[in-house]
């Protein structure tokens, strides 16, 4: 999943950035937003199942983004951001995770950004429905010198399928500010999609595609909407681990032209006692 | 039916697709085994045809259709096309009081991509007899009687395991075919289409529930409460918490060693991986069926001679092999030591493991030989053997 909160820094950045963008501003359209680089996954909708705990660790690395500090956010430029996950199955349709955010970056050393979390559910198996379908809300607090918007919320709807070795992945998110200065800008609309092939039962790969195309009937213009592409592989070496690597290239003026993302996950299964459970 | 007497059966198809009845356990010509695999005719829509059969080797069979799927789980053995068979001796001495027929399986499934990264069907519904637990009416006995369970696995694909709360079973026959040795056991495990036979002596006055071990495979639905004479009250269910079953306890005592006349065959289970979202292709020596039966790759069988299965499983599912027409003896388990004793018409061969299984070709005709999931037959895991 894409985390929201990111987005301010850069929004400062395309602000910055103009001057280009003045025309918008003037307009009153949202802010331009900036892909948020914490936790960078497009989801699928399968929910982590009852006493399993998914722990993943999200490793992002903006090999080129802002240089400059902007309205006192820091540049993203050779941010290493990692973020924590942990997600509980709590049912066979519903999950809770957890994330914790942190950034590295010369001169402001390892810092805490921020926390969120993110209940979700799905269509349950018995509905028999052709597509995996789920729902997603998330919730966050993030310090200011990260995001000038504190408090974000988001809400996510997920529909995936499996067609023999073809993976399709939609997420069209919807993103809104609780605490800050886009706090009255309304609903944003950031969709991720995924398709992915499986080249052996191991390994398949594919591209990711995260975008923030800005207020909800008012959407940026392009250089100021966020586009993203991620050349991404999976590694499904074990039904215990989680591997996805990616390197993701920005094409608009607004979102950061190179990103390393990798994920690191390590299910538990904590519950299970006996053959009988 | 009576062993050896001849028997007409009438089948009627009504159903909108060409059904073909396989007479699982019995010792009939490939053209009425029910096989279109060994060349018994399919039965067109809405006709009819009378096959005439001598009915062989006594004990608990079954009969069900045997016809594709594929991705439509309403029809073949997922849309329960099936009934039990006792073939009886003439001179039965029927040490028990009662008889009790539970037949177990899986509805309303669907296929969903498992942890291993197979696809393989999961089903809403689990039941005995076609009903749920709680739905049904009890199976009313008496205490002191000594009932024979006949007990049939004619779920698709699903392993199941069986115990009685409050009970235990004295296993007499594993599909239909009695034991070296009769072992009381606290559980039963059945593969798809396996039977076991089992007496249970009703010592212990109350209401009980016969079920599934796994708990939500029970609270899908697979239970039946057995009910004493003025007996009442809610059901009991003790939980066993292991699952607990091996092939070999039920083996001669002593020594088992190799038959010397025994040809091997060597037959390597593995499956060509399709994609996350479909199901695998199952191989036998690396082909599929039918490639695998055409002339230059099928096995020749020289009436007379006795066969050694060495059946080797580098997949990572369970397989419930199956052999038409003939049944075969295990001799040798994953775990170990030759044995005997134990004669079957259907083997679970586990992930990784490997089963040998020893038969008499003394049916001349085509044999069909496969994996009883409906999935993994579908998908190329049988095999023809010929006989020279």
């Amino acid at each position: 999943m894409h985390s929201y909160f990111g987005k301010l820094q850069k929004t400062s950045r395309s602000v910055s950035l103009l001057l280009v963008m003045i025309g918008c501003l003037l307009l009153g359209s949202r802010a331009a937003h900036a892909q948020g680089n914490y936790e960078i996954q497009v989801y699928g909708a399968d929910t982590v199942p009852p006493k399993n705990l998914m722990v993943e660790l999200h490793s992002n690395y903006t090999a080129s983004g802002q240089t400059k500090t902007i309205d006192g956010v820091y540049p993203t430029n050779h941010q290493e951001h990692e973020t924590l996950e942990l997600t509980q199955g709590i049912n066979n349709w519903a999950e809770v995770g957890f994330y914790v955010f942190t950034s590295e970056q010369d001169g402001h050393g390892v810092q805490w950004v921020g926390d969120h979390i993110r209940p979700r559910i799905r269509a349950p198996d018995r509905w028999h429905l052709p597509v995996g379908l789920s729902l997603s809300t998330e919730v966050g607090y993030q310090r200011a010198v990260y995001s000038p918007d504190t408090w974000t919320w988001e809400i996510r709807p997920i529909v995936d399928k499996t067609l023999e070795r073809w993976y399709f992945a939609f997420n069209p998110a919807l993103e809104r500010t609780w605490h800050g200065p886009d706090v009255k800008q309304g609903l944003g609309f950031s969709p991720a999609v995924k398709v992915s092939y499986d080249f052996t039962r191991q390994i398949s790969g594919g591209l990711e595609y995260y975008a923030d195309y800005g207020r909800i009937g008012s959407f940026d213009s392009l250089q100021g909407q966020q586009q993203q592409i991620f050349a991404v592989t999976d590694l499904n070496v074990s039904p215990k681990w989680e591997i996805n690597i990616g390197v993701g290239m920005g094409s608009t003026a607004a979102t950061d032209h190179l990103i390393v993302k990798g994920i690191l996950g390590r299910r538990f299964d904590w519950g299970r006692k006996s053959a009988v459970e | 039916m009576r062993e050896g007497e001849p028997q007409s059966v009438e089948i009627r198809n009504l159903t909108r697709d060409s059904e073909v009845v396989h007479w699982h356990g019995l010792y009939l010509p490939p053209d009425i085994d029910g096989a279109m695999e060994e060349g018994t005719p399919m039965i067109a829509p809405g006709a009819s045809t009378r096959y005439t059969m001598t009915p062989r080797p006594e004990g608990f069979r079954w009969y069900h259709t045997h016809t594709f799927a594929g991705k439509n789980l309403t029809k073949a053995q997922y849309g329960g096309l099936h009934g039990l068979l006792l073939i009886e001796a003439h001179d039965n001495p029927a040490a028990y009081d009662r008889e009790v027929f539970l037949g177990l399986h899986d509805w309303n499934g669907q296929f969903l991509s498992s942890d291993d990264g197979y696809m393989n069907p999961v089903y809403d519904v689990a039941t005995i007899n076609g009903k749920m637990l709680g739905s049904g009416d009890p199976v009313k006995v008496k205490q002191g009687e000594h009932a024979i369970m006949h007990i049939l696995n004619s779920s698709p694909t699903e392993v199941h395991w069986i115990s009685f709360s409050g009970h235990s079973f004295k296993v007499v026959a594993l599909d239909g075919n009695p034991v070296a040795q009769a072992q009381t056991v606290s559980m039963l495990r059945l593969a798809p289409a396996e039977r076991v036979s089992a007496i249970v002596e009703m010592n212990n006055p109350g209401v009980w529930i016969l079920g599934e071990v796994r708990k939500h495979i029970q609270a899908s639905g697979m239970g039946v409460v057995i009910e004493y004479a003025n007996s009442s009250g809610k059901p009991v269910w003790t939980q066993p918490e292991d699952l607990v079953w091996n092939y070999r306890q039920f083996a001669a005592a002593g020594d088992a060693a190799q038959l010397q006349d025994a040809k091997t065959i060597e037959l390597v289970f593995d499956s060509k991986f399709q994609g996350h979202g479909n199901e695998e292709l199952w191989r036998i020596n690396g082909l599929g069926y039918p490639q695998n039966s055409e002339s230059e790759h099928a096995f020749l069988l020289q009436t007379g001679q006795r066969y050694r299965l060495v059946m080797k499983n580098k997949s990572m599912d369970d397989h419930p092999i199956h052999l038409h027409r003939h049944t075969f003896e295990i001799r040798r388990l994953e775990d170990g030591a030759e044995i005997t004793g134990v004669r079957k018409d259907v083997v679970l061969v586990h992930a990784g493991g490997t089963v040998e299984v020893e038969f008499v070709a003394d049916n001349p005709g085509k044999t069909l030989f496969h994996c009883h999931q409906q999935d993994h037959m579908d998908r190329g895991f049988m095999m023809v053997f010929r006989y020279a």
